[in-house]
Order: structure tokens, then C-alpha cells, then sequence
């Protein structure tokens, strides 16, 4: 399969008032088109550093980042982007929120209407697209800050811990829909996290990176999901991912901070 | 059920109760009309005034300057509050600038601008412009520089550029600070407007009220300071209240506590 | 670094100064609507040598002064006792809408009725202007206080008094300081134009006496001094204090 990301010795420095601080360690890596990479971490290891670069909010100050071929010179509509916080607009009922992207690429009401009524099904917010957010609960608004990415059709999707905010519960039915989602659409998925156990269930492969300046130590593959995806109950279940659950831990506790 | 209406009752009461201490006064003691006026003279004189008098004209002559003053306010105030609040070095070099006019907004203006303007309503919506100008210019830089940048990045990473970022998340995210800069410009410009109507022009609430002072008529001074609060309030709930309603309160941004 | 913190204020006037200066001279602006700089510092310096800025800026610092002190004084307790009685509240808070939206200004000729052309006319117009924001601000900085904190405390065992000074005190704090902030912005306009129309000294009749000579580097200096003062009380005196409460406690307006 061909490369859709390909980061090569990148690396990122802040500038502080106190001089120039450490962001990252030098990093390579190769996400192929249609696969679900997650990346685990301690705090500040510098995963959202490298998340806002390949999402081209920051520009590297060092090394390369390619996408599909073409250098990253700034954000860019094929590589939509979740985030932790809330970052769907206060000020949008849920519809329009979802269905902004493609409203900024003047897609014709008829079909905008459309995606955003399969996506509303998909994600669970029937009955809600007239809400604004703040009549929502924290996991309805992260499943809208889903949708509207997904409703762009980006062939790229970057997650920065989008469920980290969400409350236990809510958090496993969305890492499952997230699943199927991902299975259904085939897209290619950079997601953050610092829960092991997130990492392991939803990826195809896991990247364990050291505290910082961060630096990727480990790459475990994880067995293909099948068909529809995972289910929690299967997945505490299943000794292999108990298994590779059991390495990352181990792997990311060594860089506790 | 009884205890809901005298909830309800409750705001009326301080309203009520100056009326009955007021006569009461003139019950008891009867102050010279150019010092108190009694109540019933209040309604008569501003009844008067009303109809077959100047009252209209002054209403009309004080709402018209206020609201030139105050939109030209609203408009230079937020497109200077943009262009600064998105450049953080022109926001810096014009801090120190806006800081001291502002302190000098309004009504002290007022002996230097009447050589320039003269007396009349040029003067008055030039004081109002002055002080609400600052004020908007202030609140609005405040809250473009506060929109969260999560709210930014994310649209421009479905594709929209700066002026779709402007559009779709800088206005409406410092809209809440927009609106209590209005919110308190219309304050500062109200009163600037009285002050400035006192001297500086020939119609208006504010001289009406001063021609009270000169002719001893307590009673129309006393009817016009009642009108100018209650004007103030119209204004304040029949205007701004239900901007608030449909945009930043509807979104979540602000609850209805409404302190000033 | 440091060193440069003066420059980045002072420059941004220093252009405006070189602008007003070229305006004048440039479009040879007559004396009796605009002055060049050296007049306006001419007059500037004469004023104080001859120690009339001194009496003038005095005689309004004082009468602020004196009006802040009897609205907090008065207008602290009147707030917290309106604010801890929902009824009284209740009661109040329209009327208290309704005399914010009539300036102290609107009041100036029947206090001149009252009073005259006296000094007790300017102070009884501030002392309304101060009062009525702080005394509306601290009921709403006291309502505002989450129940939760009272009931908190009274399950301790605390009384009244405790709960005023360890609950409502410390949270209505904020909110007084933005009255106390809004109290002055009003009231130090208030006193500028009372002082013009009573003509009882202070510096609203400094300048508004200029203009009757068509003194307009007096009215300009008086303009820079009228600013200035207004500046150093409220960053030197009242924002440390919103910024140690609100910054300190973490809690926001609103």
C-alpha cells in the first residue's frame, strides 16, 4: 500500500522568552493510506506537536513531513483534524456545524444536506440537529466534532485524544462507533491518546514514544479488526490484545514523569 | 399562590413607597414648588409637555444624536477593534493611546470641540461617538484576542481561510464582549449625552432639564430625570436585551444574569 | 529589555504629538481652535509655577476622594444587606436599573435648586453617580455566590457573621471592585461637568473658564491633566486590587 504520511526527521523547537525549548526528539515515521495508527505517550512528550505539524499549524524546525506525495505547507481541507477540547462552534446548531467544511467548500444545500442527514444517523445525533451545543451533553458534542470532520471527506483524519474529556462510559460506545466508522469509511487515521488501553483497541498498529523531547521507541503491530470493527466485550476478552494491551503498558510506565 | 404574587408585587414596592413618602411630605409639610414638586404637578407639567409641548421634539432630538453617536461609536469602535485585535503589534502601539483617550472620553472634551463644532447636535454626537468609540474599540479587541484557537484551528482545517475564520469564528466568539462594550457605551453615551446637552444644545432632555433649573421648575426637572431613566431602560431591555437573546445567550456563551 | 518598556508607551504619543503638530502648521489651523505643542507646554508650565494646576487638580481630587469614600462607606452594607435578602432583591434591583439608567448629571439642576452653585451640589452629584453601580454590583456580586458555599460553611457550624466575612465578603469582592471601577469612571465624568456648570473651582472649571477666553492651551493642558489623574487612580489604585482578587481566587466576571 502507498505511503500517505511520511514523516522524516522532524523535529520542533519552541521559542520561549528563556531561549528556544526542546518540543520533540528527531521522529520518522510512515502511516499507509487506510490504516489506523495510534500514538501513546506520557504528558508533553510532544504528540500534539507533532499532530499540529503533519495537520500544518506548525511548521517543522526540522525535517519534512509528506502527505500523499505532496509536501505539508499549511492546513489543508485533505487532512481534517479532532480535537480535545471542544472546538465545535458555539455559536452553530449541530446541522450546520457538521455540515461546515462543506459549506467552506461550497457544496451545493442539496447534497450538503444529505451528508450531514447520514452522518446525524451514523453518530447517534437524530433528533439534536437543531441544537446548539451547549443544550448537548460533553460525548454529544464530541460525536458532532466527529461528524463535522468526517462530513468533509478527508482522505487524512488526525485525532488529538478527542474522548479524553468524555466520561467513562460514553468514552467506550464512542471508541467503538469510531471503530466502525473507520472500518466503514476506510480512512486514514493518526489518533493520540495516553490510554493504553484506547491505543490497543482501536489501532492497527501503536506507536509508544518517550517522554521528552519525545522520541518513538516501539512500534507493535495489532492483529486486523474484523468486519464491523471491535467490541469492548471481545477485546477484554481476546488473550492477543491482552497481550499487546500488556507490552505497551509496561513499554510506556518505563517513561513515567 | 399568594406568596407568587407578592413575589411578583416585589419590584413595584420601592416605586410605591417613594410615591407614598412623597406625599406624605407635601402632606405635612408643604416645600416651595421651585424647590420639590408634588407629585400630581410632576404628571400634570410632563402631560403638558406631552402634548401641545417641546417633549417629542426633545426625545426625538436627544434619541437621534444618541443613536448616531452611539452606531457611528458601534461601527468604527468594532472595524478599529478587528484590525487591531488580529495584528498584536498595532494592538500594542495603540494600547497606551486608547487607554488616555478613553480616560479623557466624553463630556471633557466638551470646551474644545465647541470651538470647533459649535453648540448643537454635531457637538453632542461627537462626545457620544468619543466615548463609545472607546469603548467598543477596547471590548472588541479583548475578545478577538480571546476567541479560543482551538475554535480557529479547526475551521481552517476544513479548509476555510482567514476571512471564513473572521466570518464563521472571530465575530461571534468575541460577539459577548462586543455586546457589554455596547452594553456600557450606551451607558457612558446616555450620560454623555445629558452632560453635553446642557450646554452644548438647544433641544434635547438635557436642556430641557436645565431650562428647568433656570425658570425655578422643579417640576419639570424632576419629570425629565424620571423620562431620561426610563428611556435608559426601554432602551436597554426593548434593544439589547433581545440581541443578547438571540445570539450570545441562545449559543450558551453568557447565562441571563445580566449585571452591569 | 526592561529599558524599553517607557519607549513603547511613550512613542505612540510622541507620533501623535509630531501628527497634531503637522496638522497645525501644515494647515496653518488658527490659535482659537488648535494650539501647537510649545503653547500647550507653555501653559502647562505656567500653570503649575504659578501654582494654579496645583489648587485646581486638588480641589477635584479631593471632592473624588470624598465622594468614593461615602459611596463605599454607604454603599458596601446597603449591597450586602440588599444582596443576602432575596426579597429585598427582589425588591430593589429594578429600581436600582432604573436610577443607573439617570445620570447623576440629569440631577445636576435640581441639586442646583437644592443647593446652588456650591461645592455640596458636586459632591451630592458624584456621591449619586459612585453609589448607585457599587451598591447595584455588590447585590449582584452577592447573589452570585453559589448556595453551596453557605450551606458548606453552616454544616462547619459557622454563623452570620462568619459566613459574611468568610463566604459573601471574599466572593462579592470581585464584583464590588468592577462597581467600585464603573463607580468612578462615571463619577470622575460627572464631577468634570458638574464643576463646568457649578464653576465652584476644580479642574471642569478650569477648562470650561479657558474656553470662555478661548484659552485652548489651557483646555488642552487641563484635557492631558484631567487624563492623567483619572489614569493613575484607576491603574494605581483600583485595578491592582480587581487584578489581586480576580487573578488570586481564579474567579471570572460573571
Amino acid at each position: 500500500m502507498a505511503e500517505k504520511i511520511e514523516v522524516s526527521g522532524f523535529r520542533h523547537f519552541f521559542q520561549t522568552e528563556g531561549g528556544p525549548v526542546q518540543a520533540t526528539g528527531t521522529i520518522d515515521l510512515s502511516i499507509r493510506a487506510g490504516e489506523f495508527v495510534t500514538l501513546v505517550g506520557p504528558s508533553g512528550c510532544g504528540k500534539t506537536t507533532l499532530l499540529k505539524a503533519i495537520a500544518g499549524f506548525i511548521t517543522p524546525s526540522e525535517g519534512s513531513i509528506v502527505c500523499d506525495g505532496k509536501p505539508v505547507k499549511g492546513p489543508g481541507r485533505d487532512r481534517g483534524v479532532v480535537f480535545q477540547e471542544l472546538a465545535i462552534l458555539p455559536w452553530r446548531t449541530v446541522r450546520r456545524n457538521i455540515a461546515h467544511g462543506l459549506e467552506i467548500a461550497r457544496v451545493p444545500r442539496v447534497q450538503r444536506d444529505a451528508t450531514v442527514t447520514r452522518l446525524v444517523g451514523l453518530m447517534g445525533l437524530v433528533g439534536f440537529e437543531d441544537r446548539y451545543p451547549h443544550e448537548l451533553s460533553g460525548g454529544m458534542r464530541q460525536r458532532v466534532a466527529v461528524a463535522r470532520t468526517w462530513a468533509a471527506d478527508p482522505e487524512i483524519i488526525l485525532m488529538d485524544e478527542p474522548f479524553a474529556a468524555v466520561d467513562a462510559m460514553t468514552r467506550l460506545t464512542l471508541q467503538e462507533e469510531l471503530g466502525r466508522l473507520c472500518v466503514a469509511t476506510r480512512k486514514t487515521v493518526f489518533f493520540i491518546t495516553h490510554s493504553v488501553e484506547e491505543a490497543v483497541f482501536l489501532a492497527d498498529r501503536v506507536l509508544v514514544m518517550t517522554k521528552r523531547p519525545g522520541t518513538i521507541k516501539a512500534v507493535l503491530d495489532v492483529p486486523r479488526r474484523e468486519a464491523g470493527g471491535r467490541d469492548w466485550d471481545s477485546f477484554t476478552s481476546d488473550p492477543v490484545m491482552q497481550k499487546i494491551a500488556g507490552e505497551v503498558m509496561h513499554l510506556v510506565h518505563a517513561e513515567r514523569v | 399562590m399568594m406568596h407568587r404574587l407578592i413575589w411578583r408585587c416585589l419590584p413595584a414596592v420601592p416605586a410605591v413607597i417613594a410615591l407614598l413618602a412623597w406625599w406624605a411630605w407635601f402632606a405635612i409639610d408643604r416645600p416651595p414648588p421651585s424647590v420639590m414638586p408634588s407629585a400630581t404637578d410632576v404628571v400634570v407639567t410632563m402631560w403638558q409637555l406631552a402634548f401641545g409641548g417641546r417633549l417629542a421634539g426633545d426625545i426625538l432630538a436627544s434619541l437621534a444624536r444618541l443613536l448616531s453617536g452611539v452606531g457611528l461609536g458601534i461601527v468604527t469602535g468594532m472595524i478599529a477593534g478587528f484590525v487591531a485585535g488580529l495584528n498584536r503589534p498595532v494592538a500594542s502601539f495603540l494600547n497606551p493611546l486608547v487607554v488616555f483617550f478613553n480616560a479623557i472620553s466624553g463630556i471633557v472634551w466638551l470646551p474644545l470641540v465647541i470651538g470647533w463644532l459649535g453648540i448643537g447636535s454635531a457637538l453632542a454626537i461627537f462626545l457620544i461617538w468619543n466615548t463609545v468609540f472607546f469603548i467598543v474599540f477596547q471590548n472588541t479587541v479583548l475578545g478577538v484576542q480571546l476567541v479560543a484557537e482551538v475554535l480557529e484551528l479547526s475551521v481552517r482545517s476544513l479548509g476555510g481561510g482567514r476571512w471564513e475564520t473572521i466570518r464563521s469564528v472571530t465575530l461571534p466568539g468575541a460577539l459577548p464582549y462586543i455586546l457589554s462594550g455596547i452594553r456600557s457605551g450606551l451607558g457612558f453615551g446616555w450620560r454623555a449625552l445629558i452632560a453635553a446637552e446642557l450646554v452644548g444644545a438647544t433641544t434635547g432632555l438635557g436642556q430641557l432639564i436645565f431650562s428647568g433649573a433656570e425658570y425655578h421648575r422643579a417640576d419639570i426637572i424632576v419629570g425629565g430625570c424620571l423620562l431620561i431613566g426610563a428611556i435608559a431602560m426601554a432602551m436597554d431591555r426593548w434593544l439589547l436585551l433581545p440581541i443578547e437573546r438571540r445570539t450570545v445567550m441562545r449559543w450558551g456563551l453568557v447565562t441571563s444574569g445580566r449585571g452591569r | 529589555m526592561k529599558l524599553l518598556a517607557p519607549l513603547r508607551v511613550l512613542m505612540p504619543f510622541a507620533v501623535l504629538v509630531a501628527i497634531w503638530w503637522g496638522i497645525k502648521s501644515g494647515a496653518q489651523v488658527p490659535d482659537k481652535l488648535l494650539v501647537a505643542p510649545p503653547a500647550v507646554w507653555a501653559s502647562f508650565v505656567y500653570l503649575v509655577t504659578h501654582g494654579i494646576l496645583a489648587e485646581y487638580a486638588s480641589a477635584s481630587l479631593r471632592m473624588i476622594g470624598l465622594a468614593a469614600m461615602i459611596s463605599f462607606v454607604i454603599g458596601v452594607p446597603l449591597g450586602f444587606a440588599v444582596g443576602t435578602n432575596r426579597y429585598a432583591a427582589r425588591a430593589l434591583e429594578g429600581t436600582l436599573r432604573f436610577l443607573q439608567g439617570i445620570s447623576g448629571i440629569a440631577w445636576l439642576p435640581l441639586a442646583i435648586l437644592w443647593f446652588g452653585f456650591s461645592n455640596t451640589t458636586t459632591l451630592t452629584i458624584v456621591i449619586y453617580t459612585l453609589i448607585v453601580p457599587i451598591v447595584f454590583n455588590t447585590m449582584t456580586g452577592v447573589r452570585a455566590i453559589p448556595e453551596n458555599y453557605v450551606l458548606a460553611l453552616q454544616s462547619l457550624g459557622a454563623g452570620r457573621l462568619r459566613i459574611v466575612r468568610d463566604v459573601y465578603l471574599p466572593g462579592a469582592l470581585p464584583s464590588i471592585v468592577v462597581g467600585m471601577r464603573l463607580g468612578m469612571g462615571y463619577g470622575w465624568r460627572a464631577l468634570i461637568a458638574s464643576e463646568m456648570l457649578v464653576r465652584q473651582g476644580g479642574l471642569g472649571d478650569l477648562i470650561f473658564s479657558a474656553r470662555t477666553f478661548s484659552q485652548i492651551d489651557r483646555i488642552m493642558v487641563g484635557m492631558v491633566v484631567i487624563g492623567t489623574l483619572y489614569i493613575i487612580v484607576d491603574r494605581l489604585l483600583v485595578q491592582p486590587i480587581e487584578t489581586m482578587t480576580i487573578a488570586r481566587w481564579g474567579i471570572l466576571r460573571r
